[in-house]
């Protein structure tokens, strides 16, 4: 399952974006979705090494094509504080989507839903709900309606 | 201006789409038309085709690595920017390619 409701996370609290990614990387690795924490999460910065994955809004999408990753992966999380993440905007990250695919052998429909995904965090209304959802299975269920949309 | 464009970021599965979501909006916000192809992991999407690049003004490349079928623009005017760029100010980067080829 690309999305599963142990994968959304609110009311969570981190102080850097070190910690953040860290953080979404724990819960994908405690659901069996990574092999190797540290090769991940090290894919993952050496991805956001080469320019922010703070695309606007508040939103971040930190992620990784890597051999690390065993099944193709959205974890969402929101954060009570704000987190300076050097975003397009010049403002401050409380909503981070970790995403992860493996290398090899991916699922064109997972890619398909993780494009859909991208292009509605340009929509400012997609971003407010996210802001607004009171509980995680808002947001899966919505995130849910991407797979037949 | 008529807008044809290709985004292509390293990991192919993000920033690809996004870009071309910001570029689709900021072209209608200020009144051009756009079509944007991808070239991500999945493969090609939206591709350009013969009739879209005959009414086009400017080919816009947003992207981190190489293309493919660059060949194609062979004879239009072409600008090429990084994916950041796009994704941290559409409206500018649109702005200044209206008034370099007055469009």
């Amino acid at each position: 399952m690309l999305i599963s409701k142990n994968l959304i996370s609110l009311e969570l609290c981190a102080d850097t974006k070190r910690d953040a990614i860290e953080q979404l990387a724990k819960l994908a690795e405690r659901e069996g979705k990574i092999s190797a924490y540290t090769d991940y999460v090290q894919d993952v910065f050496k991805r956001e090494s080469e320019y922010t994955t703070g695309v606007g809004g508040g939103i971040a999408i930190p992620h990784a094509k890597s051999q690390a990753v065993k099944e193709a992966m959205i974890v969402f999380g929101r954060f009570r504080n704000k987190i300076e993440w050097n975003s397009a905007d010049d403002k401050p990250v409380n909503m981070v989507f970790l995403l992860g695919v493996p290398s090899e052998n991916i699922d064109n429909l997972h890619l398909k839903i993780i494009s859909q995904l991208a292009r509605s965090l340009v929509n400012e209304d997609f971003v407010q709900f996210l802001q607004n959802a009171q509980s995680k299975d808002e947001i899966f269920n919505y995130l849910s309606g991407l797979q037949v949309s | 201006m008529n807008i044809v464009g290709i985004t292509a970021c390293t990991a192919g599965i993000a920033h690809t789409y996004i870009a071309k979501e910001k570029l689709l909006n900021a072209a209608k916000k200020l009144g051009h038309e756009a079509k944007v192809e991808t070239q991500g992991t999945i493969g090609v999407e939206d591709e350009l085709t013969a009739e879209d690049l005959k009414k086009a003004d400017v080919v816009i490349i947003a992207a981190d690595i190489g293309i493919a079928g660059r060949d194609r623009f062979k004879g239009l005017k072409v600008v090429d920017i990084s994916i950041h760029t796009l994704v941290k100010s559409p409206e500018a980067v649109l702005k200044k390619i209206a008034e370099k080829i007055g469009g």
